[in-house]
């Protein structure tokens, strides 16, 4: 099993994503959203970075899904929608619940997968550079990299944070 | 809105283009895009109705559908050639999907449904600079990665678009729906020419940005939103009866105004490679564009519309600033003899 914990944990990854965008209330859609967040930390941590997972665990769940499960809360009505409580709701679930299923036993029977591209395993995915980093993870020394090389980046995304947030108050201000 | 954040987000979209324009990392691009598209939702949004509302809704929606198209094309492309730089994309499923993103960005036939419904819903203002400045950033893509383009898909939407944007047009009379119809009309033939010499599509790209800029900023002057109130403009200011007159004569490709060099250039350019039946088609659909600029001067500018008599007395004059209205009319109309000087902008 632990050959193919990647495989099991992007099909845990690809079926949480399908249960909220099958549009049950928000705080259902925050339920998965954990569970999603969990297991994409597993994943990054089998390529080997530990510390980007549990940037994702603080950060991502810690932080912001707790603002938002909080707001979510402030603002949910007196029965809220679950998976099974609407049939619209229910229905775009199993439909995405039967396509996944449907693609796990293609990726299981076949070496090859031609959906829009063809994709043959992890391996497709990894890109090794020339780079000789010696006893240094590749992570940490790509953490280190944003802070260097790519200051521009963090100056950009930033920026792009505050004025998201502008923006996000100017236009529920309603004036 | 406050000054400060006005001036802020728009200095916000301005990075964003810039950003874009200036990247050679495609996820740079990608931010600029989502830079630009966050930005603006609340400059659509200036005035807080639910017509504004939803068009802006509409807006986000179309777009952040195109950067995730876009997001994916790039990824596709990372797969398969291991680099990020733009240069050339290196595989034909993901410059099919990232010209379908980039058309969805600029309003091109068949994702052309959300421009008059968009441009319709918000003000005048801000429907200038969602049809000017936001054509800016996916033009300057689609001129960077025009030699991997597939030709036949985007001949089929330039043409497409050509007819979408001048069919479409005949109805309306409301200008913002007419200025959004020929929109989709000018970026059909900016990207009808992009694979063959995308030195051309910027030339249409200039010239186009004046002439919507001049009409805008006309119709800004006499705040007229329809056909019936931009008719009574012979009441308020004579003298840009005229100047209507001569700018959509030049939007719709008329020698001797400068409207006709991009059209002149691009119809010479394809025939030089050899393809005549689309060039004489772009051209007699253009002449649907034409017909409802036409109507519009005929109604403006040749005669006097039927209006109720106290409309033809006005006492109460308001007079408007409308920066570089003179120097944009010139340029709008007197550029053609100009045409040599096309090669400063290779």
């Amino acid at each position: 099993m632990m050959t193919y914990i990647v495989f099991i944990l992007s099909v845990i990854f690809v079926v949480s994503f399908v249960g909220f965008s099958s549009k049950p209330s928000p705080i259902y859609g925050g339920l998965v959203l954990i569970v999603s967040g969990g297991v994409g930390c597993g994943i990054i941590m089998n390529f080997g970075g530990s510390f980007l997972g549990l940037m994702v665990f603080l950060i991502y769940l810690g932080g912001m899904l707790v603002v938002f499960g909080y707001t979510t809360a402030m603002a949910t009505e007196q029965y809220p929608e679950v998976w099974v409580s609407n049939t619209t709701v229910m229905g775009v679930f199993l439909l995405g619940l039967l396509m996944e299923v449907m693609l796990v036993l293609y990726v299981l029977k076949s070496e090859e997968v031609g959906v829009v591209f063809k994709f043959s395993g992890v391996g497709d995915w990894a890109i090794y550079d020339i780079g000789d980093s010696g006893v240094f993870s590749e992570e940490i020394m790509g953490v280190a990299a944003l802070y260097s090389y790519g200051a521009w980046v963090v100056i950009v995304t930033g920026w792009s944070l505050f004025v998201g947030v502008l923006v996000i108050l100017e236009v529920t201000r309603g004036d | 809105m406050n000054p400060l954040i006005f001036t802020t987000i728009l200095m916000t979209v301005l990075l964003g283009t810039m950003i874009v324009m200036m990247s050679s990392h495609w996820l740079m691009i990608w931010i600029g895009f989502e830079m630009n598209l966050l930005a603006i939702i609340p400059i659509l949004m200036k005035k807080y109705n639910p017509r504004t509302m939803e068009a802006s809704t509409k807006y986000f929606l179309t777009q952040a559908t195109a950067s995730m198209l876009l997001m994916m094309a790039i990824i596709i492309n990372l797969m398969h050639s291991g680099q990020w730089t733009i240069t050339k994309v290196f595989n034909p499923t993901a410059s099919i999907i990232m010209t379908s993103a980039l058309a969805m960005k600029l309003g091109l036939t068949p994702f052309h449904f959300w421009v008059p419904e968009v441009t319709q819903g918000i003000s005048l203002t801000s429907g200038l600079i969602l049809l000017t400045w936001q054509k800016l950033a996916p033009m300057s893509i689609l001129y960077q990665i025009s030699p991997s383009i597939n030709l036949n898909i985007l001949l089929t939407m330039a043409v497409l678009s050509i007819l979408v944007g001048g069919w479409g047009g005949l109805n309306q009379t409301q200008l913002r729906k007419i200025m959004a119809y020929s929109s989709i009309a000018h970026m059909g033939w900016m990207t009808a020419v992009l694979v063959y010499s995308p030195t051309l599509t910027m030339l249409n790209m200039l010239i186009y940005i004046m002439m919507t800029l001049t009409m805008f900023m006309l119709f800004i002057q006499s705040s007229s939103t329809t056909t019936l109130s931009l008719s009574h403009t012979w009441n308020k200011t004579p003298l840009t009866t005229t100047l209507i007159l001569i700018t959509l004569l030049s939007m719709g490709g008329l020698p001797p105004l400068s409207g006709f060099m991009p059209k002149w250039m691009i119809i010479q350019e394809l025939t030089k490679n050899s393809s005549i039946i689309l060039p004489t088609l772009m051209a007699i659909m253009a002449l649907l564009n034409l017909y409802f600029y036409m109507r519009l001067t005929y109604s403006t500018s040749l005669t006097m519309f039927p209006s109720t008599n106290n409309m033809k007395m006005k006492w109460q004059f308001e007079t408007k600033q409308i920066t570089l209205l003179p120097p944009l009319i010139v340029m709008s109309s007197l550029l053609l003899p100009l045409t040599p000087m096309l090669s400063i902008l290779d």
